[in-house]
């Protein structure tokens, strides 16, 4: 507390800043790493070696050519660290874009990993047992309270979120809640708990974010990125 | 300890706005107002609330969810407090200055206010100074406004801005060709207005090859010109672009240095704007620091204008370090001696009750100097 009431409360004097400075690429930690990290590498990303110790408890990663800084922060903040312009871009899943719905985030790039899908579900006997034409109200556990709110509302019905951030099959069975609102991708961990999926909401996939001030006042180097990384892409889609 | 009973708070995204920067505020104001000023734009002062009806009906449709409402107490009608001044500008414009000849020049400075802030502009209130250019419908228009742009801010001393153009008309001349229901043409708009590829491909139907073309074209305002040449667009479209190209070589002749960029596919804020429109950035400074461009009065009169955001400008640059030069005037001094100083340029603070260590009591109340009766001069307190 003391350390931020020492800290001066303006952002310092940037009039000018120079085309030197570093851009700031934000990963997310955990599955989709794995999965997107041979694409920007095909791009030219080249982390320093550390990126890939496990054990590594460093947050900023420079990268071997110097250009670029790495930022290594929870899949749900990418994409806030990149609308606030902490990082000039970074890699997130499309259900975080969707529930943030930042206005200042450019999604340019489907990075086509990570698939999966956000849906509605239940367990089975309640899907058998209710009439949802009936109801005005409905609480739904979720760690997307934005898009279930606004999914509900389109419906004519209010929903009250319960927001957790894990274990939410387990909130029906024990009685948070009817309905769930969560990431489903082959549907074992629903099935394994008794709940079937009601509705699909979207498909969800890896996409590459940009920060819209980064891409007009740094324009050439964002572009050269983004046509880098969909090249990646592509190259990677036409390879058997 | 309740915090309803702290009278601190607030409600959420207003401030209280201190020294330095309050002063700082009102001054850049002043400066960017008499900036526009040297250009022959001539202030002008609207309430800060005015009839629902005007306010609302002038600003389009996106006004609508922006503005508080109060009714008025005397004649019983719903009155809206200004979410932006540019509607009431050109309200202006077109009743009382009806009769003025074009091209018609006016500035504004002032304070607006928001029903609710975003989550990266979560200020309600702020300020914002702005001019107008109404009458004429020519790319001498959209080029004299940028220049004021760059020249205001410059004044300011902002320097090493991005102006990104854009034309709300082109995407629509694209898509209007498109048999969507409403609905989702809104979707389509959210989806460009992310550039979001995958949504495009899903909405656009047909027209998804030309508009993913569209977004990808976007960046620096050469390399995106050549792009758009390469593609059969329809002839309003292109008639935007030519009209984009005219307007970018135009600012250029006059500042070759200036970085621009162009964004084909931009919408967001731009529902009120028909034709070439903008949006001021600064490397490292979050959101947008103005923006502007061509729509058409309530009046049916053609205008182009820009607005300058504070609250942005305020994130850019920070208040110089205050007075340098303050002298404290013990009691009892020739009020003379204290007109005479001011005059100088110093700033004068009064010894109002004895102190016993002059100094020590000048230097807390933040004095560079002292006012020393014997000398007759202002002596810096070591």
């Amino acid at each position: 507390m003391a350390d931020r009431l020492a800290a001066p409360t303006r952002p310092i004097k940037r009039i000018s800043v120079s085309d030197k400075e570093k851009l700031v690429l934000a990963l997310p930690k955990g599955r989709i790493l794995k999965e997107v990290m041979p694409i920007l590498a095909a791009a030219g990303v080249m982390p320093e070696d550390d990126f890939d110790d496990p054990d590594s408890r460093k947050l900023r990663f420079a990268t071997k050519d110097g250009a670029l800084e790495i930022v290594r922060v929870r899949s749900f903040d990418v994409a806030t660290f990149v609308a606030f312009g902490g990082a000039d871009f970074g890699v997130c899943g499309s259900d975080v874009i969707m529930e943030f719905d930042y206005a200042e985030l450019y999604a340019p790039v489907d990075l086509a990993v990570g698939h999966c899908k956000l849906a509605v579900a239940a367990p089975k006997d309640f899907v058998e047992a209710d009439d949802p034409t009936r109801w005005s109200h409905l609480r739904v556990a979720t760690k997307y309270p934005n898009i279930t709110e606004k999914y509900y509302t389109a419906r004519g019905i209010q929903a009250e979120c319960v927001k957790l951030n894990g274990a939410i099959e387990l909130a029906p069975l024990l009685g948070l809640c009817r309905r769930i609102v969560d990431l489903v991708s082959t549907g074992a961990t629903l099935a394994a708990n008794g709940l079937v999926v009601i509705e699909e909401i979207a498909d969800v996939s890896a996409r590459l974010v940009v920060n819209r001030a980064s891409l007009k006042t740094r324009a050439g180097e964002m572009s050269g990125w983004t046509e880098r990384i969909g090249q990646a892409v592509q190259d990677r889609g036409d390879a058997p | 300890m309740e915090d309803r009973e702290n009278q601190a708070l607030l409600p959420a995204g207003l401030h209280d706005v201190l020294a330095p920067d309050a002063a700082h505020e009102a001054a850049l104001v002043g400066t960017l107002t008499q900036a526009f000023g040297t250009h022959g734009y001539e202030r002008v002062s609207p309430p800060m609330l005015e009839y629902e009806t005007a306010l609302i009906g002038a600003g389009g449709p996106g006004m609508d969810d922006h503005v508080f409402r109060v009714i008025d107490p005397t004649s019983g009608r719903m009155m809206a407090i200004r979410a932006d001044m540019t509607p009431q500008v050109a309200r202006i414009a077109a009743t009382r200055l009806s009769r003025q000849p074009r091209p018609l020049r006016l500035s504004y400075g002032g304070q607006v206010l928001t029903v609710r802030g975003s989550q990266l502009r979560p200020e309600r209130q702020f300020a914002q100074a702005g001019a107008e250019l109404i009458g004429p419908d020519n790319i001498a228009a959209d080029i004299e406004i940028l220049i004021l742009a760059v020249d205001a801010l410059s004044e300011i001393g902002i320097e090493g801005i991005t102006i990104d153009l854009n034309s709300p008309a082109l995407v629509g001349s694209v898509i209007s060709a498109l048999d969507a229901e409403n609905g989702k043409i809104s979707q389509l708009r959210a989806a460009l207005d992310h550039k979001d590829q995958v949504g495009v491909a899903a909405l656009a139907g047909e027209s998804a090859g030309i508009l993913s073309y569209l977004i990808a074209a976007t960046g620096p305002v050469d390399e995106a010109l050549a792009k758009l040449g390469r593609i059969a667009l329809p002839d309003a479209a292109k008639a935007e672009i030519e009209r984009l190209r005219a307007v970018a070589e135009g600012v250029r002749a006059h500042r070759p240095d200036l970085a621009l960029t162009l964004d084909p596919v931009e919408y967001r804020g731009f529902e009120y704007q028909t034709g070439v429109s903008f949006t001021i950035f600064l490397a490292g400074v979050r959101g947008e620091l103005g923006r502007g461009g061509r729509y058409v009065t309530a009046a049916g009169e053609h205008a182009t204008g820009l607005t300058i955001f504070l609250d942005t400008i305020r994130r850019a640059i920070t208040p110089s370090p205050a007075q340098a030069k303050t002298v404290y005037l013990p009691q009892g001094s020739d009020p003379l001696i204290g007109a005479t100083l001011r005059k100088e340029g110093w700033t004068t603070i009064a010894e109002l009750a004895p102190d016993e260590d002059p100094a020590t009591e000048a230097k807390r109340l933040g004095c560079t100097h002292i006012f020393e009766t014997s000398e007759k001069q202002p002596i810096e307190i070591g």
